[in-house]
C-alpha cells in the first residue's frame, strides 16, 4: 500500500515534472463537517507553499463545491461513504483527482453551470442554490468525469497564475 | 459560530462570528438568523468581516436570510473578505445586494456618525 500511495502522489501521466514539489492524498468521510475540516487543513498546507492568495480562494472554493456535491448527491448526505482526495502543484497548475463509490453523476455527465439572470427575479424568487457547478466550470482549466465500475472519478485543473 | 446584534439608529448590525459560513454550518446560520431578525425590525446589516470563507451554500444561507426580511424591509452586507467577494462576483449576487465595505461605512450610509 506504500507503494501505491507513493505512486499516485506522482506526477499525472501528460502532467510537466513537478516544480514546487507539493502533493497530498487524503481519505476523508463524506459527511460536511469532514469536508469544512480537510478544506480548512488542505489550505494551511497550501499557504506554506507561497501560492498567490487569490489561487487559493479559488482552489478552496472549487474543492468546496466539488466534495459537497459528492456528500450531498453522490452519497444523498447518508454520513457514510468514503472520498479520496489527490492533490497535487506542478509548475502554475494545481492538479486534483477526487473518488468516491457513491452513486454515478445524472445521466453519466458532468451537470452544466446553471445561471441565472438575477436582476429579472423578485426577492422571494432568488436562488439559494444551483451555483456549485457554475463556480467549478468558471474556476477551473480542465474538467473531467468518468465512471469506472461502482467509482466516479472527477480530474480538473486550476490554472495558479491567472 | 454565533451571530451578535446591535442596533445603531435605525439599523441593525449582525456580525457573524464564524470563519466560514459553508456547507457544514449554513443551516444553522439560517436558523440563527432567523431567530435573531425576529426581535427587530427595518434595515439590517449582516457584518461578514470575520468571514474568510463562503460556499454556495454559505450563499444558499444568505439569500434565504435575505428573503426571510421580506420584500419590504433590505438586508445589506458589509466587510467582504476576498473570498467571499469573489463569490459573490462569480455568482452575479453583488447585483443583488448592497455591499458597504466596513460596517461604519453601511452605519453612515444610514446616517449614522461612527463612534469617536
Amino acid at each position: 500500500m506504500t507503494n501505491l500511495a507513493v505512486a499516485s502522489c506522482g506526477s499525472p501521466a501528460g502532467a510537466p515534472p513537478l516544480v514546487i514539489g507539493w502533493c497530498h492524498r487524503m481519505e476523508i468521510t463524506a459527511t460536511r463537517d469532514q469536508v469544512s475540516r480537510a478544506l480548512t487543513r488542505l489550505n494551511q498546507q497550501l499557504i506554506g507553499l507561497g501560492l498567490d492568495p487569490d489561487a487559493l480562494i479559488r482552489m478552496e472554493l472549487v474543492l468546496a463545491e466539488a466534495l459537497n456535491n459528492i456528500v450531498e448527491h453522490a452519497y444523498c448526505d447518508a454520513g457514510h461513504g468514503n472520498i479520496a482526495l489527490e492533490a497535487s502543484v506542478h509548475s502554475n497548475t494545481f492538479w486534483c483527482h477526487l473518488t468516491d463509490s457513491g452513486r454515478p453523476m445524472p445521466g453519466g455527465k458532468l451537470p452544466p453551470a446553471r445561471r441565472y439572470d438575477l436582476g429579472a427575479l423578485d426577492v422571494q424568487d432568488l436562488p439559494e442554490g444551483g451555483f456549485g457547478w457554475g463556480l467549478i466550470h468558471d474556476l477551473t482549466s480542465s474538467l473531467t468525469y468518468d465512471r469506472s465500475g461502482a467509482q466516479n472519478r472527477l480530474a480538473l485543473t486550476i490554472d495558479l497564475d491567472c | 459560530m454565533d451571530i451578535t446584534c446591535e442596533t445603531q439608529g435605525p439599523v441593525c448590525i449582525m456580525r457573524v462570528i464564524s470563519d466560514r459560513i459553508d456547507a457544514a454550518i449554513a443551516i444553522q446560520f439560517k436558523d440563527l438568523f432567523r431567530d435573531m431578525v425576529a426581535c427587530v425590525t427595518g434595515p439590517v446589516v449582516l457584518d461578514l468581516g470575520q468571514v474568510t470563507f463562503l460556499d454556495s451554500s454559505g450563499l444558499g444561507a444568505v439569500v434565504a436570510a435575505r428573503k426571510l426580511l421580506g420584500a419590504d424591509r433590505t438586508l445589506e452586507l458589509a466587510g467582504l473578505n476576498p473570498a467571499v467577494e469573489k463569490v459573490m462576483q462569480l455568482t452575479r449576487m453583488n447585483t443583488v445586494f448592497l455591499i458597504h465595505p466596513d460596517r461604519d461605512a453601511a452605519l453612515a450610509a444610514h446616517g449614522v456618525a461612527p463612534a469617536a
